[in-house]
């Protein structure tokens, strides 16, 4: 059983990880900004997280991720964003300036969602 | 046109499109040599260039008819552009203007018969502090008399195709500001900050600018270091640094002021951004009104070559390669907007595009590309020499560190001045000289009036937001002439791309005069207000959405200027 983070300001995307990561029986909690997320991290650090790309900056959560790699955070990151589909942009995990473990476009399916989770946490292990 | 001529012509235009490897880029340049070179640009060119490029001739006619400086007409030896916006038609510019028509015997947009002078009107050539201010092919004279005009006339009729007017300062007048004010940039050293920025990595450069709170200084507003993470995670293997220098908002020249003093900070900052981001490519976009300021700037870059400041291995560090190139624009006040702006370099018409895709991911020629604002620029190596903590102390927690405004208008001291955001539009006016003031223009023909009632507002993103434009509007100013001055300068500058743009501008203007003559009933007025609602709702860029706010704000806070000019039919 893992506590995982999830920080994304679309209330749906938390329930749904909520609703399967819990069945796999983790602790799921939910931040729906950058300052809010920091915030849950710093009062209990949780053993993965899961970040938004877009919330209130367009860029919330890349920086959020160099800040926490920067202030020494290692515990993976999993990075699920839409902003290839909508933007047109693309985007991927970058060591230097995009420091997540890995990147994955909304939607995901929930078996692809638990098994990412589970790796990546045996991973940490 | 002799056969001979035509094929010398054809020749000549078929070299200088192989110098640029026959890009479709080159279209914009190469019109631009047409036009200075040989000062027309006829059907029979375009087809060249068309076949030239591998293009149709309709798209070489699209992108000639659109731009100011460019034009299908044949055009005199002299092309005299009198500057017709606000603050250049508040010193005087009509005085001018009757003066040019009468020694010239021709009328604006008219060519004389021995094809020696052209006389057009130009849109804000960036002297507003001296106006009214003019153009003689790349030559910019400033505070312009009459008696000046006819003096200024003399020296070109006695000259044989090309004039100069170097040692001559008593007919040029001055290019500095009148006054300026201290600037933070005078106690930055070149190299400072960049020698900082190369001690770091691209995530710390991007922490360091965004923990100051910069935002973008052209008017918009956008977290620079937002751009910069966003291009800098974009996938490419080429990334473009643009150095938006097509400062063409009435009222506006403190870029130009930068670029004439402080140029190197300005390329500092790009190449600081370029390595931010991971680019090695950087564009100056130039305004074809500054072309004056050319070839002191080619002089710095290669200055900064010879130095190892630019080209590769960047102060000896491997891999850290970046150099600076810069393209004149060619006379479009939208291309101040980032996508238009990127069209324009792309050799295209400056058009808005639709967004998404942002620059940040499909920019210059698909590739990301950040475009950042002069002054943006010219910050940063003062950012990295200065700290972060530095620059986000000053300000207001919204809207952190300094901010330079060009103040033009009905004060004692016009000139550009460096003031912390937050200063209230009484305290900016008391610095310059200019507490009588009935109101402000705030932002230039985008932004606002200002009524007096509203002296004590604060000038800050979250509040009056500006891109630097101040133009102080005395007691006797009379309003509707100054939304007349906006309105005609937004029917001009419309790209004509979205209809509440290019329709709704000029129903607005025609309401003006009607206004003007006393026949605007109130249900239309009201009917225009709505049409200015829908144009800020419904426009495609930034321009057409506040090119309704000074109509909007005169209705707002000056009914009484209109009031009696209205029929009041209910």
């Amino acid at each position: 059983m893992a506590d995982i983070l999830v920080v994304d300001d679309d209330s749906s995307v938390l329930d749904a990880c909520r609703l399967f990561l819990e069945r796999e029986k983790h602790e799921v909690r939910g931040a729906f900004s950058r300052g809010e997320g920091m915030q849950q991290i710093r009062e209990k650090m949780p053993d993965l997280l899961i970040l938004d790309v877009m919330m209130e900056q367009p860029d919330d959560g890349i920086a959020m991720a160099q800040q926490l790699r920067q202030s020494g955070f290692v515990r993976p990151i999993l990075m699920l964003t839409s902003v290839n589909k909508v933007m047109q942009l693309e985007y991927g995990k970058d060591a230097d300036i995009l420091p997540v473990d890995a990147f994955e476009e909304k939607p995901i399916s929930p078996e692809r969602l638990i098994s990412l989770v589970n790796s990546l946490l045996r991973g940490k292990e | 046109m002799l056969v001979t001529e035509q094929d010398k012509l054809r020749q000549d235009i078929q070299a200088w499109a192989a110098e640029w490897g026959n890009r479709r880029e080159c279209l914009i340049p190469l019109l631009q040599r047409l036009q200075r070179e040989h000062h027309e640009i006829s059907d029979f060119c375009m087809q060249v260039i068309a076949d030239a490029l591998e293009i149709h001739p309709v798209e070489v006619y699209s992108v000639v008819s659109f731009y100011q400086f460019l034009d299908e007409r044949p055009k005199g030896c002299f092309v005299v552009r009198l500057c017709q916006t606000l603050s250049c038609d508040m010193q005087g510019k009509a005085r001018v203007a009757r003066q040019l028509e009468t020694d010239l015997g021709i009328g604006f947009g008219e060519t004389t018969k021995d094809g020696k002078f052209t006389l057009e009107w130009a849109h804000c050539i960036g002297m507003c502090d001296q106006g009214p201010a003019m153009l003689i092919n790349e030559t910019v004279f400033t505070q312009v008399t009459p008696q000046l005009v006819h003096d200024i006339l003399q020296v070109c009729r006695q000259s044989f195709g090309s004039f100069s007017f170097e040692g001559r300062e008593d007919l040029v007048g001055a290019r500095n500001p009148s006054f300026t004010g201290p600037l933070t940039f005078d106690a930055v050293k070149p190299s400072v900050g960049l020698q900082a920025a190369l001690e770091k990595g691209r995530r710390e450069i991007i922490s360091e600018v965004a923990e100051s709170g910069l935002k973008g200084r052209g008017g918009a507003g956008f977290p620079t270091a937002t751009k910069w993470n966003l291009a800098a995670a974009a996938r490419d293997e080429k990334k473009v640094i643009v150095c938006n220098a097509d400062e063409g908002e009435p009222g506006t020249f403190k870029d130009r002021v930068i670029l004439n003093r402080y140029p190197k900070l300005v390329f500092e900052g790009m190449i600081i951004a370029g390595r931010a981001i991971g680019a090695k490519e950087g564009v100056l976009y130039l305004r074809q009104e500054y072309t004056y300021l050319r070839e002191k700037l080619e002089g710095v870059l290669q200055e900064m070559r010879s130095r190892n400041l630019l080209g590769t291995a960047i102060l000896g560090r491997e891999g850290m390669d970046f150099d600076i190139r810069i393209r004149m624009g060619a006379g479009a006040y939208v291309c101040g907007e980032e996508t238009a702006l990127i069209e324009s370099l792309e050799g295209q018409r400056g058009e808005p595009r639709n967004r998404p895709p942002y620059p940040v991911n499909t920019g210059y020629e698909g590739h990301p590309t950040v475009v950042n604002n002069v002054e943006t620029l010219a910050w940063i190596p003062c950012i990295l020499a200065k700290g972060a903590k530095w620059f986000a102390s000053l300000g207001t927690d919204k809207s952190r560190g300094l901010k330079l405004f060009s103040v033009s208008g009905d004060c004692e001291r016009p000139g550009v001045y460096e003031f912390p955001w937050g200063i209230t539009v009484m305290e900016l006016l008391k610095q310059i000289g200019g507490e009588n003031a009935k109101a402000v223009q705030i932002g230039g023909a985008s932004g606002y009036i200002v009524p007096a009632s509203r002296f004590i507002d604060t000038i800050a993103f979250e509040d009056i937001s500006t891109g630097g434009s101040v133009i102080v509007l005395g007691p006797n100013r009379d309003m509707l002439q100054l939304t007349r001055n906006f309105l005609e300068f937004f029917v001009e500058e419309s790209c004509g791309q979205c209809t509440p743009c290019r329709e709704g501008t000029g129903k607005l203007l025609d309401g003006v005069r009607l206004l003007e003559e006393g026949k605007c009933s109130m249900r239309y007025l009201k009917e225009l207000c709505k049409l200015g609602e829908t144009m800020r709702l419904a426009s495609k860029c930034g321009l057409g959405q506040s090119s309704a706010n000074a109509f909007l704000s005169m209705v707002e806070y000056f009914p009484n200027e209109i009031m009696g000019r209205t029929e009041l039919i209910l």
